[in-house]
């Protein structure tokens, strides 16, 4: 199965190498070693003079926001279902039937209401009524069945198209009236409504599919007054829109591809926010320290994982995984590689705001560690983790975790390896690396995309029938607290036995004006509506 | 000392060879080598300086074939699949064999050379993999844009370096020469992304008089560049001034302890005299070949700069078409490269030639 595009694809990527929802900090081999120098010197956790939340406030009503972002390629497209897609301007345009709330929950987008068949094959969706597209046209069941079709598509590629297109075949859908649309799947799958809160799952007017990449006509907030791939463009306040006019008259978006440039037009005011860029801890401080600009946190926006290839001589025996495990300390990681900015993870893959995640600690024993090791046949163990410069976080995160399991007897030693070609040559090839994703992803997508057996996002290609089942099991289950009590199991099995370990969550620290208030992002989820600049 | 001025790559690298040492003092400008304006030309040179011409340019063309040749071998060897860099890791074998077909990439590597060659004599360079676009057009903004900051950095750091250079050398030992070799000792050692940032704290953020970035990226105007081409003019004339002022000085102060200019002196000139119509002529010859590399270096060399201003010139087009594997523009751009380092050492050798009569008469001597 082919899930939706990880951050770090680099065929994606822009100038630098980086994938369309990564960045890349500038200088971020420098900024490494100066978080490392930073970290030496002073105790964890003195001083991170970043704020901890976003300016909130009254806006004035009306203005212009100007967003920098590194663009994907100079093919991208405003067809969210493409892989080359437009990623900033998706959420000011478009709208979906359904999208997740900041504790992973499926809620209303343009979809009201949901239901089910009791054995989970059939759903109904029930449509927000007098929604219009910015041409004017009322929105009906079948612009959704026609965008549902459009991500189905071959010729579409989309890369949300094989995960849809295992529940849905040709004549699944229906419109029993026009507000009403009707999916029978091919097999049941109670997490079927939350498959569609991905961002390659926006609606858009019927047969508008050839055109959608440079019209961009949605039901969202803003409406297309220009757009040039990897150039400009601008969005206008759309004043129809069904939850009401949003506060900025309009937004207009840049292409920068250089991370110190994104940078350095912010601190000069040239823009106000810089979108999908993690700055590194240093720039953070310094932008915090301007009088132009500031940072806010998108929580837990970045996923670290440490990939244990789980088809390698070493990693393959559950013993060794465990004690690498046991061997560290998620906090002291947190504390040195991020400066606190963020949420230790315990290797568990769900992150702790989410409402299906397992609220349960393992064990930090590193004596434990050295004796599994020793059982294992593979006292002081020894090997290589790589990093790269392709996220500023990699380099202190994979000597923060060298650190740690010294404590059991491990040797590591941390190779540097080239950033632009990490992704192809490194990653899912090398025994032990250090990665990361966005979280964003509901929790059926998630555990099946990157924890299942054989599926081609499985970084670590860990394998375990008993997870696979829990997984089964969960899709067929209706009942709601049934159902997470099964994805718990599945995160016990992950914490226990899989190959892939989270050391933690990291913030995204965003560089935004002073003026800037009501920003809010959090996973896939940006809020349009709300953000304006101060009175 | 003098060696220690011009960096490695410069000394004679990419020229097309005039017999004179590069960035050094040629060792026989001793003994005088006569202004232009004292040069009388014996009849018959004209035709032999016509034959040296040509035979320059002749070279020059080469070079430009067979940096054209290696360009496109070079790309061919690139690791990876263009296909299948395109179209990602989880494209079908089916997708990948039917855009090598679109992409001619299952054709003959010689009849594809062929082809790209006689397309690239005109300025069609092919369509770009990315956008789909014809490479020429977006090339042809981009030098443009490129030129706009290179031109006024060459013009402004060409003058400035050489006048201080001559000057350090004239004043050898004194402070304004210590002040002058400390300065551009100091530009020549802070890489140009440094200075580029350090300008831009100072000049766009805490003082700001001009823009950061360039926000409208390859669809701005002239004159929407305007106000952004200053910091980047800076920042290169600085970094290109410093090789120049070292090179510059050394010869200055090498002819300046020769006997004609002892003669000049002797004869009762003033030293401005001296300095101005016998000495700078002299020194200009090895300085030349530095100016030249600079300027074509200007143009391949701005990628730092370029991407830290999001200036929309060739050095960012480069950059980004590396990233995406965007073969055609990668080859576009290296060939214009190739073209632009030809021509400034074609003219630095012609106007070499102009100005020392010897070269003239050396080659006429020897064929």
């Amino acid at each position: 199965m082919t899930p939706i595009v990880p951050e770090h694809r680099p065929e994606n990527r822009d100038a630098r190498g980086p994938s369309r929802r990564s960045v890349i900090a500038g200088a971020a081999g420098l900024a490494g070693l100066g978080l490392l120098t930073l970290a030496g010197c002073t105790p964890a956790r003195s001083t991170p003079t970043i704020p901890e939340a976003a300016a909130t406030g009254t806006a004035a009503q009306g203005g212009r926001l100007r967003i920098a972002r590194p663009a994907a390629s100079a093919a991208e497209t405003l067809d969210s279902a493409s892989s080359l897609s437009a990623y900033e301007y998706l959420g000011a345009l478009y709208n979906r039937l359904v999208k997740l709330d900041e504790k992973g929950v499926t809620v209303p987008d343009l979809a009201e209401e949901w239901s089910a068949s009791p054995d989970g094959v059939t759903w109904t969706f029930r449509l927000r009524r007098g929604v219009t597209f910015h041409d004017g046209r009322r929105f009906t069941a079948a612009d959704a069945i026609y965008s549902i079709e459009h991500i189905l598509d071959p010729d579409t590629a989309s890369p949300q198209g094989e995960v849809l297109a295992a529940m849905i075949g040709p004549g699944s859908m229906s419109a029993p009236d026009p507000l009403t649309l009707r999916v029978e799947l091919l097999t049941a799958n109670a997490e079927f409504p939350s498959l569609l809160t991905a961002y390659q799952c926006y609606v858009i007017p019927e047969g508008s599919a050839g055109e959608i990449g440079t019209t961009g006509i949605g039901t969202g907030p803003f409406k297309l007054s220009s757009f040039e791939p990897a150039g400009t463009g601008s969005v206008e306040a759309f004043d129809d829109h069904f939850a009401g006019r949003p506060v900025l008259d309009g937004i207009d978006f840049y292409s920068i591809q250089d991370t110190t440039a994104r940078v350095n037009a912010l601190l000069a005011g040239q823009i106000d926010l810089i979108s999908q860029t993690n700055l590194d801890f240093a720039t953070a401080q310094v932008v915090s320290a301007s009088s132009t600009a500031t940072v806010a946190r998108s929580a837990n926006a970045q996923w670290y994982t440490i990939p244990m290839l789980h088809t390698s001589a070493e990693f393959s025996d559950p013993l060794v995984r465990q004690a690498m495990k046991l061997a560290y300390d998620p906090q002291a990681i947190v504390d040195t590689a991020l400066q606190g900015t963020g949420s230790p993870g315990w290797d568990n893959p769900v992150p702790p705001t989410q409402a299906v995640w397992l609220d349960e600690q393992r064990a930090y024993d590193p004596d434990k560690a050295k004796a599994l090791l020793k059982q294992a046949g593979r006292e002081g163990f020894r090997t290589e983790i790589y990093t790269s410069s392709y996220e500023s976080v990699f380099t202190p995160m994979a000597v923060a975790y060298r650190d740690q399991v010294k404590q059991a007897g491990i040797d590591l030693v941390v190779r540097n390896a080239s950033s632009d070609s990490y992704y192809t040559q490194i990653w899912m090839q090398k025994p032990l690396m250090v990665s990361y994703w966005f979280t964003g992803r509901p929790i059926d997508q998630l555990l099946n995309q990157i924890f299942r057996t054989g599926s081609s996002y499985n970084e670590s290609a860990w394998s375990n029938p008993t997870f696979d089942g829990l997984l089964d099991s969960a899709r067929a289950e209706m009942d709601d607290d049934r159902r997470r009590m099964l994805y718990q199991d599945a995160q016990r099995v992950i914490v226990d036995d899989s190959a892939d370990m989270t050391p933690m969550f990291g913030d995204r620290l965003v560089g935004l004006g002073r003026d800037v208030v009501n920003y809010r992002e959090f996973g896939f989820e940006f809020d349009y509506l709300q953000i304006g600049l101060r009175a | 000392m003098s060696t220690s001025d011009t960096r490695p790559d410069t000394t004679g690298a990419g020229t097309t060879g005039t017999g004179t040492g590069r960035g050094t003092p040629p060792a026989d400008s001793r003994g005088g080598a006569p202004t232009p304006r004292s040069t009388s030309r014996p009849s018959g040179a004209g035709l032999a300086t016509l034959a040296l011409v040509a035979r320059r340019v002749g070279t020059a063309l080469l070079t430009v074939l067979l940096a054209s040749f290696l360009v496109f071998f070079a790309v061919q060897a690139l690791p990876g699949d263009v296909a299948q860099q395109l179209l990602g890791q989880d494209a079908t074998p089916d997708a990948v064999a039917a855009l090598r077909e679109t992409l001619g990439l299952d054709q003959n590597v010689w009849a594809r050379y062929g082809q790209w060659l006689l397309g690239a004599s005109h300025g069609d360079f092919g369509v770009s993999l990315v956008s789909g676009a014809p490479v020429g057009p977006d090339l042809l903004i981009a030098f443009r844009n490129s030129m706009l900051i290179a031109v006024p950095a060459m013009l402004v750091g060409v003058t400035l370096s050489l006048t201080l250079g001559v000057i350090a050398g004239v004043r050898r030992g004194r402070p304004s020469d210590h002040a002058i070799s400390l300065i551009s000792l100091i530009v020549m050692s802070v890489p140009e992304f440094m200075v580029a940032t350090i300008l831009v704290l100072l000049f766009a953020v805490a003082i700001p008089v001009f823009p950061a970035v360039v926000l409208r990226g390859d669809s701005a105007t002239v004159a929407e560049l305007l106000p952004a081409v200053w910091l980047p003019v800076i920042v290169l004339t600085l970094a290109m001034a410093a090789y120049i002022v070292r090179t510059a000085r050394s010869s200055t102060i090498d002819v300046m302890a020769s006997e004609f200019v002892t003669t000049a002196e002797l004869k009762g000139l003033t030293t401005r005299q001296v300095v101005w119509r016998h000495a700078v002529p002299s020194a200009m010859l090895p300085t030349l070949n530095v100016v030249a590399l600079n300027v074509a270096w200007l143009l391949g060399g701005v990628v730092v700069v370029e991407n830290v201003f999001n200036y929309p010139g060739m050095g960012k087009l480069m950059l980004e078409s590396v990233f995406t594997r965007d073969l055609p523009t990668i080859q576009a751009i290296a060939v214009v490269s190739a073209l632009v380092y030809v021509v400034c050492n074609l003219a630095a050798d012609l106007i070499a030639l102009a100005l020392d009569p010897r070269l003239r008469t050396r080659r006429k001597a020897r064929s």
